[in-house]
């Protein structure tokens, strides 16, 4: 509880931070008070504090809320240098995030449905503002209104399904969802099964999971880059930790009735977001299908359901994070030197820029899931734990998608080594080189020592 | 001193780092000291670990370090074992090395390698120490293994010529093989006993019985794997083209150490291979027809090294011989008495060879006593020990296995008594080849003729004191039984079969007949290699058994027509009808079905609103179909 206080004050204060002459003072401040945040939040652990049953401070909530809150130290970072033409001001930018980031706490601390409601919806409209930034760019305006349009679509479903449960169970609480659920588990209402399906489809939806995922391409290529590599990061984490949480506490007695969603969901969209992705002949777009291929294989943590699938998305959340965030990293730096997000405009950079070429390699192969990166370990914490419960199918076709992925992650490798005429040198500001070597170093050593975030109690 | 033995196999591999990552930014002098007395700091400490022994109750130290593999129920722990038998090996290795390292620094001093060299024999000693240290057999297997790997590298190390390499790769390629027995004895191993220390299986090695098949099939698979490594039939063709390496690698590897790392493994695993007669059955046979077929091969060769090579192989026969008699400790003595006359007679060949500008035909040198005084001594003095010139240490060590022939049955003793003497004729030819006679060289070699420096000579003369001297260690004729009675910790549960205890006046008769028969064939040797002109036979005009022999029984040709002729075939055709007309259709197929499907997929995202909500729509409908109404 403290926590979301002092992080809705803290969003707060940079607004209002933004009356002074120094503009970076607001991303300042917000980083300070992430920090102090972290520190609140970690006092938490194994408390399970309890704030009038509608937010609960769980170790899972904190975990995950660590993670989230890591990202957006790292994109605040990545803030003062950002070189896209953004025209709003820094400090509305930084306390948008900060309140985005709000949301994606109450996501994933919710106890009662309202709450999750709430929490998705401040995340979604700070992030449809946050689409828009560049004001007078067609596209990132084309992308803000799109994901409105979408988003509010979606979020129809969401309440039309957190009401139909409402009806049939008289409760919004977790704790008596899962009682009543839990009671007649036998004689289960189809007014329930539909509003569990509709909030499926709901959560589904903000996951960027197939078929609900045509959003996702158009708004990550026209959102300023530092943007979508939020939503990338933070957002998908909070989604699919509050999908999770949902379904692993309230439905597992109904599962027959959804696995097979699940399971069909899962797989078309790892099939989808991975062959998309080979087509794409920008970084930024390819990212984007990346990112709904690794939505694909975080489903699959819904389809296990045991002891081992809560700590496999957190730590696949972790890995995903850290080297997406490298990878837009070096996206942006490259973006500002060539003015293009073309693949082509990798070429040479081994040469140009051995640091940053070397970089997005370990990023990439950490996505594409090579050992002894985080990723690769992500992987195979996650296949694990479904093929415990006996779900292989969808594993073969999980590790099928990962094969055609590295064909993609790998094409961009390929160009940063091949050789080019241009001889350029880029120029890679402290905070992005400081950003990207913190974020690979972190992949190495979760690779190397996985049990850093695996022996984590959730 | 026992607890420094960590630094015995760490020093080279210290060496071998700096030499290895300094390489070309550091001096030859510097590479040259930094693997020299390496091995001198590893030799000086074996040296001490050896003089303690005497003075200590228990002749086994098992030394753990820690945990090294832990997988399910094996657990492999980085462990040494110091005991007589390592503690022997530890000093033929570090003495003998120390001693070419020596030699090497002269002998290679005008080479561009210099420093590669020096960083490849420091990790060769490392992996060879390791070999013998290693207190289990995966630690044997990982000595092993880096044995084999240096040896390919010192074998190319004139990595320029082709041939060298094609060398190299037929020693690692035969090695391989021989490897992968071993590979295999250790899972048969593990799965009987559930353990690789060489304390725990031999432990419960004592519950089998006598030539219980798992201890059968376990002996034969390590015999395959010492068969690779030290060059038995049918794995011995490698070993005379590993000569291609430079001289002091043949001396160091391919003669004093490395090849008797098989002879090591056997003797380690005594308490198994006790337990299989049938086995034991096996190495004699081997080691029988190995010797013979050595000696017959070098008998006519022409290159100086190549005789020495073959000359190898049939010692190492007799090695295998005493192995499969049961008596480790012939066969160790005598890879003891080698290792100091094989060594002399390879450094003294390569001092021939430095001498004579590279050249490598006995048939054209000749006379060269004069310009070689002390490698002229040396070598001779080398010649009577592998004869086994009574006294001499191949002398008494060729006796104690000829033995144990005899007591196993005079119908084995004949034979390979008869066969030995094929050495000193072949050795001897190739003394007097080379040192005397009409000098057969160019002009222009000869205004090079020079004895070696020092630093190359000294190693010469130390080895040869050891070739004169060694032998008595354990000179049974006269009742010195000092090598037996150090290694009786290691081979306790073996009892020498035949004692030659009161046998004194046929042994007498033995050693009579042998410097008889030796002293006869220097004279026949003399004669027709020294005295008149050598005849340098075309391989037209000799007769079949020549032929024969020239063409070393022609078992590379063998090789290749039932080998590689066949494996050729198979690849080729395989190649033709499975991966260019299947696999490859089949990866390139799912590629281009990928490919077709992306861009056919890419095209669903239009970009049009309306048409994503009606995606979205129809999914929702669909899936609130298929879940309630199907």
């Amino acid at each position: 509880m403290t926590v979301l206080v002092l992080l809705s004050v803290l969003g707060l204060i940079t607004l209002f931070s933004g009356f002074s002459s120094d503009k970076k003072l607001p991303i300042y401040l917000g980083i300070v008070g992430l920090a102090v945040v972290l520190g609140f939040n970690f006092m938490g652990w194994d408390l399970a504090h309890n704030a009038y049953n509608m937010v609960v401070a769980d170790n899972y909530s904190i975990a995950f809320t660590t993670i989230m809150t890591f990202s957006t130290i790292f994109i605040l970072f990545l803030l003062p240098d950002f070189s896209e033409k953004v025209e709003v001001p820094l400090a509305e930018i930084t306390s948008l995030l900060l309140f985005t980031l709000f949301g994606a706490y109450l996501m994933v601390s919710y106890s009662n449905l309202v709450m999750l409601f709430i929490g998705i919806e401040i995340l979604s409209i700070s992030l449809y503002i946050l689409a828009g930034s560049k004001k007078s760019n067609t596209a990132s305006n084309e992308a803000a209104m799109k994901y409105f349009l979408m988003g509010s679509f979606a979020t129809g479903f969401l309440l039309f399904g957190i009401t139909l449960i409402y009806g049939a169970t008289g409760s919004f609480d977790l704790g008596t969802i899962k009682t009543f659920v839990t009671d007649h588990a036998a004689d289960t209402s189809t007014l329930l099964l539909v509003g569990v399906i509709l909030m499926l489809i709901g959560l589904a939806f903000k996951i960027s999971a197939a078929p609900f995922h045509f959003w996702a391409p158009d708004v990550y290529q026209g959102s300023p880059s530092l943007v979508t590599g939020f939503m990338a990061t933070v957002v998908k984490t909070a989604g699919i930790a509050a999908f999770f949480k949902l379904f692993y506490t309230c439905f597992i007695p109904l599962a027959d009735s959804w696995r097979t969603t699940i399971w069909v969901m899962a797989a078309l969209t790892m099939t989808i977001g991975n062959i998309t992705a080979l087509y794409q002949t920008t970084f930024k777009r390819m990212l984007a299908y990346s990112s709904i291929a690794h939505a694909g294989y975080l489903l699959l943590a819904l389809l296990a359901l045991n002891n081992l699938s809560a700590t496999a998305i957190l730590y696949y959340a972790t890995a995903y994070s850290l080297a997406t965030i490298a990878s837009f990293a070096v996206l942006i730096t490259v973006h500002q030197a060539k003015q293009s997000h073309s693949l082509d405009s990798f070429k040479g950079l081994a040469k140009n820029n051995p640091f940053l070429a070397v970089m997005a390699t370990i990023a990439l192969c950490s996505l594409a899931g090579i050992p002894p990166l985080a990723g690769f370990f992500a992987k195979f914490y996650l296949f694990s734990a479904v093929i415990k419960e006996h779900f292989y199918w969808i594993v073969v076709i999980a590790v099928l998608n990962s094969c055609v992925g590295i064909f993609y992650y790998f094409r961009i490798i390929v160009n940063m080594f091949s050789p080019t005429a241009e001889q350029e040198t880029i120029e890679v500001s402290s905070l992005y080189k400081m950003v990207i070597f913190v974020c690979i170093i972190l992949s190495l050593v979760l690779g190397l020592l996985p049990d850093l975030i695996l022996r984590c109690n959730l | 001193m026992t607890n420094l033995v960590f630094l015995v196999p760490l020093l080279p591999l210290i060496g071998f780092l700096l030499n290895g990552l300094l390489n070309n930014k550091i001096s030859k002098n510097l590479a040259a000291a930094i693997g020299v007395l390496s091995v001198a700091g590893s030799f000086a400490i074996a040296a001490g670990i050896f003089l303690q022994s005497f003075h200590e109750s228990s002749a086994s130290h098992t030394i753990q370090y820690c945990t090294w593999l832990k997988a399910g129920s094996l657990t492999i722990p980085f462990e040494f074992l110091v005991d007589h038998l390592s503690m022997l090996f530890m000093l033929i290795i570090t003495g003998v090395g120390l001693l070419i390292h020596i030699y090497s620094a002269g002998y290679m001093h005008d080479d561009d390698g210099f420093n590669r060299f020096f960083a490849y024999l420091n990790l060769f000693m490392f992996s060879m120490l390791m070999l013998v240290l290693g207190a289990n057999y995966v630690m044997m297997f990982v000595g092993w293994e880096g044995v084999g790997l240096c040896s390919y590298l010192l074998i190319g190390f004139w990595y320029k010529n082709q041939e060298y390499n094609s060398a190299a790769k037929k020693a690692f390629i035969m090695n391989r093989i021989g490897d992968l027995g071993f590979l295999a004895g250790m899972f048969l191993m593990f799965s009987h006993f559930g353990s690789l220390s060489f304390a725990e299986v031999f432990e419960k090695a004592k519950a089998f019985s006598t030539n219980d098949t798992a201890i059968v099939g376990i002996t034969l698979l390590l015999f395959i794997g010492a068969c690779g490594k030290s060059a038995q039939i049918p794995l011995f063709t490698w070993l005379p083209d590993a000569m291609a390496g430079p001289t002091p690698v043949s001396a160091l590897i391919h003669a004093a150490t490395m090849v008797t790392a098989g002879i090591y493994m056997i003797a380690r695993s005594n308490v198994l291979y006790t337990l299989a007669p049938t086995t034991l059955k096996v190495i004699l046979v081997v080691g029988v027809f190995t010797a013979l077929l050595g000696s017959f091969i070098a008998l006519t060769q022409k290159d100086i090294k190549k005789v020495l090579a073959y000359s190898t192989v049939s010692q190492l026969g007799y090695m295998f011989i005493a192995l499969g008699l049961g008596n480790y400790n012939a066969a160790v003595f005598h890879v003891m008495t080698h290792a100091f006359f094989k060594a002399l007679l390879f450094l003294g060949a390569g001092s021939v060879i430095h001498a004579m500008s590279g050249e490598q035909d006995i048939f054209k040198m000749g006379g060269l006593r004069k310009h070689l005084p002390i490698t002229n001594i040396t070598f001779f003095i080398a010649t009577l020990a592998i004869s086994g010139f009574p006294l001499l240490s191949g002398f008494f060590s060729k006796d104690e296995i000829f033995v144990a022939a005899l007591s196993y049955s005079p119908l084995l003793w004949l034979p390979i008594s008869i066969l030995f003497f094929l050495t000193p004729f072949y050795m001897f030819r190739l003394y007097f080849l080379t040192f005397y006679g009409e000098y057969r060289g160019t002009q222009e070699q000869m205004d090079h003729l020079h004895e070696s420096p020092q630093i190359m000579t000294i190693p010469l003369m130390i080895l040869a004191v050891l070739s004169v001297v060694g032998g008595w260690i354990n000179a049974s004729l006269f009742n010195i039984h000092g090598l037996e009675h150090f290694l009786e910790p290691v081979f306790r549960n073996y009892t020498l079969p035949f004692s030659s205890e009161g046998n004194e006046i046929l042994e007498y008769g033995l050693a009579a007949v042998s410097l008889v028969v030796v002293i006869y064939l220097i004279w026949l040797t003399n004669n027709v290699f020294a005295k008149k002109e050598a005849e340098n036979l075309a391989e037209e005009d000799m007769s079949f058994l020549q032929k024969l022999s020239y063409n070393k029984f022609y078992v590379d040709e063998l090789y290749a027509f039932l080998i590689q002729k066949p494996l050729d075939w198979i690849s080729e055709k395989t190649y033709e009808f499975i991966e260019v007309s299947g696999i490859d259709q089949i990866v390139n197929g799912t590629g281009s079905f990928v490919g077709w499907s992306s861009n056919t997929l890419r095209k669903l995202q239009t970009g049009h609103i309306g048409f994503y909500l009606f995606a979205m729509v129809f999914g929702i409908i669909m899936i609130l179909v298929l879940n309630f109404i199907i």
